[in-house]
């Protein structure tokens, strides 16, 4: 990806290591639940209907157990009849219970989600640039993606599902306790190996899954290369070599996923085990106080924690699945509030002035720039653009060119000195007061999807179409953009119709057109123009230019020539400045470049 | 354009005719399945061991519940699975404890089987299944000419070999043997539950096509509003990427306000069409339950009626069917999931194997000439070219080159420069005319050998993850580091290179990030070198750097052109002003050629095109001023 506004090249945050905690953080929990209070009366009403469908679980199971015990065992037919009956009533009261449950979690999950999204894409808008410069995009889309659907699953499951799962449990195990106090003390014994087992497991699954991702994100990343390489390797034969690379990937994959299904293979069963382990125990201990040795026990009631037994087991392996995505949501909501707790580098002062209508005078004093601190890329920089002027920046990449575009922008402060905007400091000026009276063209030409009408619409807020047409028209380009295959309609943007790098152009010089700025920012290019569109463009570019205080960044020889000052950077300091002829009269820094190109250039 | 037409006028085709492919389609995922068919079968075996001993297990608990009762009630009869059951003249205590251990050994039988089955079943289907397929269509991908790269997005390409070729093994295991075990375990149960009571199972049934036709009827509902939940949060998703990205146009116009309104409303689109879903599954789900706890009810109801009048024995009768009832329940709800499983492989299965019948289009002949070294004669004659049908991008165009001669291409966007290039490496090849090179016509010749002969520089060049010296090795991975340094040498990048952290054996990140652009098309000229071709193509190589920095690139270009036959595309005339021939482009024909010199003579595109990049008269006087003799 190139680098956003072309701004020099600054080592970036090195991607985070993934930290998979092992306990609840309370205050994660609090705060992540603080965001379902605005749905509270959904939230009480949830919980109190978790409560009731745990109660409801063991209830079916007991009525099963109770009908077959004592109608049925007992051959009392109108019995059956009304135990019959009442386990379909509570059977149907359960579903419907059921749709209230399951409905109210959705919502709630993704009510918070609506707010927690939204709330997060709000603050983006509030951080600085210097934010977008360090933090890779891939981030920031997991951050409102994966990370808040860990969350989702953390708000709308973990609790309610732990709550009917632990009332089950706890319910049946009160259940079993009143028909037979040894069964369930046997019961309970068996409970800690299911524990024990089932964390052991997870340990190593986790384990495998993560060994598994990450050795197939090494199989993406390769198959991604491979796909953006293509041209180069076929032109240079290496079909057999990458072949054999991605065989071995892919191997190796397959060995992570094998060993993720050997740690299922072993405790699975044993899970299983242990539940028939204690099948075989209620055989033999009620089976042999059945017939009357031990405590007496009635067959009916041995049938009975048949039924109720798994009701107490299943929820062991659910409660433990339950912690682990807790751990996931927090960890999700670790990342997604570290994204809503970070500040903006800096703020518009409350006392931040609009300075109404610009005149668009820009004075530079001694100011000074580092994107890390320590390594000025600006130092003690001198200048005054007078209102109307066009100001030429000359130098190598990373001569402090584009720096001084992104303080003009006010996308990032000076650690010195002061940039004065019609006499006020920048810093006083409310940022978007500034950026409405300013234009924008970057070297990418950025699109947004949707029409190109409304790509240039952007440009301002409530421009007609007629405004639009009358832009380009000004520009003299009305029929680049006509000849588009939708004209004005064209749908553009990643999934657009692809457009000719004159096209996009000159769509962001009406884009900026249309906002009539006083001061106009122009990032130039390099060569990605061809020379036959670069004429086209350069007749739109001088009207654009023309009446307005102008920063290019140039690249063009036409624009350079014709600006009132160029400014010439080398490593953040200006080592010449003056109009073109002036400064080949001095015969410095400038003149060597120009001498070079010009003696590339004539015949 | 070959294979793709063919999935784009699906639309158009009949429905008989859909039919007929998916029956084909199908022929050849069970073709791919027979492949595996002993892994399958083992696979297979042990799912109905398994399953035979859970009813085996189940029905112990039964018999143990009967022998009870018979203790008390000595009409109770008790009849065990295939009739085993504890001898009768046993005491009550070890026939109890002798089914107890009944139960524990099927389970620990059982326990044995499933590590067996979960590791072979892994071994099958992620150990070969996934691995095969994963390199055929890799392999495949790697040789399809460029039009399918051009056609398909990456993005997708990238799918059909992870997540498209998951989907494709899912026919295998998710559909095929899932199919067969269910087939298995239901008549399995039913013959269990017949044996057991017939009218009692028939009974139970009942409420089984409900289950099957609500689950049916929920997937049906909720797949295309899963469809539409995706192509809305994709839409987020892109709000997110454009406003992160043109962040500096969304400040520099002060949008703030505007784009978190777009995000709200399409944030508030994506919500309101959850709740839909929210509903419908909400409804349906409970319905499922209800219609599966209404067997329980007719078989309390008709079952209890049974042991009541001594039809049926109360534990292998009426308890063991409750546990069947339960399992049985889950296997027809598995309908509906091999039915979204069947849909998932088909849809893939057209993709992965729309990449493996693929043509190649561009192949070697069966019979090339004798390779020999290429010594960079090219002559195009009356050659003519289209992506598309009937868009022709070059038109009988025809020059002829010597070897060492430079040439360099200019044109607009769209002019078919690209094109030309693109036809010399056999990338594409014409649709009319013919290329030669050395004065056989390319078609004619082992393509690996031409192609190992000409090195290629593009626009923006393409930087693996691996160390400098891998990538200047790319195209002969067993180059000696003495090689690979005088490339580099000649590209201008051993100086540079040197100063890195760990010289040729700093990993470069991906997309090259570390290097600027200069340095990364100084490797790729390195690359090129390396191979020391007789042609040498560049495709607008200044393209991306700064004309302060052009420099260093354009002596780099000089000392590698020396001595091959170089294309090169260029805008600057900086770099045109290097070839000894300049042919202009203009609609996919050659309009202008000749020497720099003669093209400034006469009044033609170049000459407009060049005086707007030329120092002025004004500006070179002042440059001599300063000049004097010196030059």
């Amino acid at each position: 990806m190139k680098e956003i506004a072309g701004i020099v090249a600054e080592p970036r945050m090195e991607d985070e290591q993934r930290s998979y905690p092992e306990k609840l953080d309370f205050r994660m929990l609090g705060r992540m639940l603080r965001y379902t209070r605005p749905h509270k009366k959904r939230f009480l009403l949830l919980l109190g209907i978790t409560i009731l469908r745990s109660m409801q679980l063991p209830a079916l199971a007991w009525a099963i157990g109770a009908v077959i015990n004592g109608p049925i065992a007992g051959g009392d037919t109108p019995g059956l009849v009304r135990g019959i009956l009442g386990f379909l009533a509570l059977a149907v009261f359960t579903e419907f219970v059921m749709h209230f449950r399951s409905r109210l979690s959705m919502q709630l999950g993704e009510a918070v989600m609506f707010d927690l999204r939204n709330e997060m894409f709000s603050h983006l808008q509030t951080l600085t640039m210097g934010y977008y410069h360090r933090t890779r995009i891939g981030r920031i889309i997991s951050r409102i993606t994966s990370d808040l659907e860990a969350m989702r699953q953390g708000i709308q499951s973990v609790l309610f599902v732990s709550v009917v799962q632990g009332g089950q449990m706890l319910f049946s195990g009160l259940i079993m306790l009143y028909y037979d106090w040894l069964l369930f003390l046997i019961m309970m014994g068996m409970a800690p190996f299911i524990w024990l087992i089932n964390r052991e497991f997870r340990k190593r699954l986790t384990k495998a899954n993560r060994a598994m991702q990450e050795s197939f994100s090494r199989v993406t990343a390769t198959l991604a290369e491979s796909v953006g390489g293509i041209r180069i390797t076929q032109s240079y034969v290496r079909q057999e070599v990458n072949a054999g690379f991605f065989r071995n990937l892919v191997f190796d994959h397959s060995k992570y996923s094998m060993s993720g299904a050997r740690a299922t293979s072993i405790f699975m069963p044993l899970l299983e085990l242990n539940g028939q382990f204690f099948l075989s125990l209620l055989l033999l201990v009620g089976g042999m106080r059945v017939m009357g040795t031990g405590p007496a026990m009635e067959l009916g009631d041995l049938i009975l924690f048949f039924f109720l037994a798994n009701l107490f087991f299943d929820p062991i392996r659910n409660l433990a699945n339950q912690f682990a995505s807790a751990i996931n949501a927090l960890a999700g909501a670790e990342r997604v509030f570290e994204l809503l707790d970070t500040k903006p580098d800096w703020q518009d002062p409350d006392d931040a002035v609009n300075p109404g209508e610009l005149r668009g005078k820009v004075d530079f004093q001694n100011v000074t720039f580092s994107y890390i601190p320590g390594t000025p890329v600006l130092k003690e920089v001198n200048f005054i653009a007078e209102p109307g002027q066009s100001i030429a920046l000359v130098g190598h990449t990373g001569s402090g060119k584009s720096s001084i575009i992104n303080l003009v922008t006010k996308f990032y402060q000076p650690d010195s000195g002061s940039i004065l905007l019609d006499g006020i400091d920048l810093r006083q000026i409310q940022s978007t007061a500034l950026h409405r009276q300013m234009g924008l063209v970057q070297q990418q030409n950025f699109l947004f999807a949707g029409t190109v009408m409304d790509n240039i619409r952007m440009g301002k807020t409530g421009a007609t179409d007629a405004d639009v047409i009358e832009a380009c028209r000004s520009l003299d380009s009305l029929d680049l953009i006509e000849e588009l295959p939708d004209g004005f309609q064209t749908q553009v943007g990643e999934r657009g119709t692809s457009l000719s790098l004159g096209q996009r152009q000159v769509i962001c010089f009406a884009r900026a057109m249309i906002a009539s700025p006083r001061i106009l920012i122009l990032d130039e290019a390099t060569s990605n123009i061809d020379t036959i569109t670069e004429a086209r463009t350069q007749a739109a570019l001088n009207k654009l230019l023309k009446g307005r205080t102008s920063f290019i960044v140039a690249h063009r020889l036409s624009t350079i020539i014709h600006a009132d000052l160029v400014l010439v950077l080398e490593n953040g300091l200006i080592v010449e400045r003056g109009n073109h002829t002036s400064l080949l009269q001095a015969n410095g820094v400038y003149a060597g470049l120009y001498r070079r190109f010009a003696k590339a250039t004539t015949a | 354009m070959g294979q793709h037409s063919s999935v784009k006028s699906d639309d158009d085709h009949s429905a008989a005719q859909k039919g007929a492919q998916t029956g084909a389609l199908l022929k050849r995922l069970f073709q791919l399945s027979w492949r595996y068919r002993w892994n399958c079968i083992l696979v297979l075996i042990l799912q109905v061991c398994i399953l035979a001993f859970a009813l085996g297990g189940l029905g112990f608990v039964g018999v143990g519940i009967d022998y009870l009762r018979q203790q008390f009630d000595a009409e109770v009869v008790v009849r065990g699975p295939f009739g085993v059951h504890p001898p009768v003249d046993w005491e009550p205590r070890d026939g109890m404890l002798l089914i107890a251990l009944g139960v524990l050994l099927v389970a620990l039988i059982r326990a044995g089987l499933q590590f067996f089955y979960t590791n072979s079943f892994a071994k099958l289907v992620q150990g070969r299944i996934v691995v095969d397929l994963r390199s055929q269509v890799y392999d495949k991908m790697q040789r399809l000419s460029f039009r399918f790269f051009d056609a398909n997005e990456s993005s997708s390409i990238i799918n059909r070999v992870t997540g498209d070729v998951q989907s494709v093994r899912l026919f295998v295991d998710g559909v095929l043997m899932q199919s067969v075990i269910l087939l298995l375990s239901v008549a399995v149960f039913l013959i269990y539950m017949f044996s057991i009571h017939v009218g009692l199972t028939l009974a139970c049934l009942v409420p089984m096509p409900l289950i099957w036709f609500l689950s049916a009827s929920l997937s049906k509902r909720v797949a295309p509003a899963y469809l539409r939940t995706r192509q809305l949060v994709d839409r987020l998703i892109t709000r997110i990427v454009e406003n992160v990205q043109g962040m500096p146009v969304v400040k520099g116009f002060a949008l703030e306000q505007e784009q978190i309104r777009q995000y709200r409303e399409d944030s508030k689109a994506l919500r309101d069409h959850q709740e839909s879903i929210f509903w419908i599954v909400s409804v349906y789900s409970p319905l499922i339950t209800f219609s599966s706890q209404l067997s329980i009810v007719i078989l309390l109801a008709y079952g209890g009626h049974l042991v009541i009048a001594g039809e049926i024995p109360l534990g292998t009768g009426l308890v063991v069917f409750a546990g069947l009832l339960q399992q049985f329940a889950g296997q027809v709800a598995n309908i509906a999931t091999i039915a979204d499983s069947m849909q998932q492989s088909l849809a893939a299965a057209r993709r992965v194997f729309e990449v493996l019948d693929a043509p190649i289009e561009i192949e070697s002949p069966a019979q090339p000439l004798p390779a020999k070294k290429l010594h960079g004669e090219i002559a195009f004659e009356n050659v003519s070219f289209s992506f598309k049908q009937n868009d022709s991008v070059l038109e009988d165009v025809s020059f002829h080159l010597q070897p060492g001669d430079s040439v360099a291409i200019v044109g607009a966007t769209g002019s078919g420069k690209s094109a030309l290039l693109n036809l010399i490496p056999r990338f594409y090849d014409p649709d009319k005319g013919r290329v030669l090179i050395d004065g056989n016509d390319i078609r004619q010749l082992d393509l690996d050998v031409l192609r190992r002969g000409i090195g290629l520089v593009f626009q923006e060049s393409f930087i693996f993850r691996a160390s400098v010296a891998a990538n200047i090795a790319f195209g002969h991975p067993n180059a000696t580091q003495a090689q690979i340094e005088k490339a580099a040498r000649i590209a201008s990048a051993h100086e540079f290179v040197t100063k890195l952290r760990n010289g040729y054996q700093t990993r470069l990140g991906e997309g090259g990030a570390d290097l600027s652009g200069g340095q990364r098309q100084r490797i790729a000229l390195a690359r090129a070198i390396l191979l020391e071709p007789a042609i040498l193509i560049l495709d607008d190589p200044t393209a991306a750097i700064d004309p302060e920095t052009e420099n260093e690139i354009l002596t780099a270009m000089d000392a590698a052109m020396e001595g091959r036959t170089t294309f090169v595309v260029a805008h600057r005339l900086s770099t045109l002003r290097r070839a000894n021939h300049i042919i202009v482009l203009e609609h996919g024909r050659i309009v202008e050629r000749g020497t720099h010199e003669e093209l400034m003579k006469m009044d033609g595109h170049y000459r407009s095109a060049a005086m707007h990049q030329m120092a002025d008269k004004e500006s070179r006087r002042l440059l001599e001023q300063y000049d004097g003799g010196a030059s």
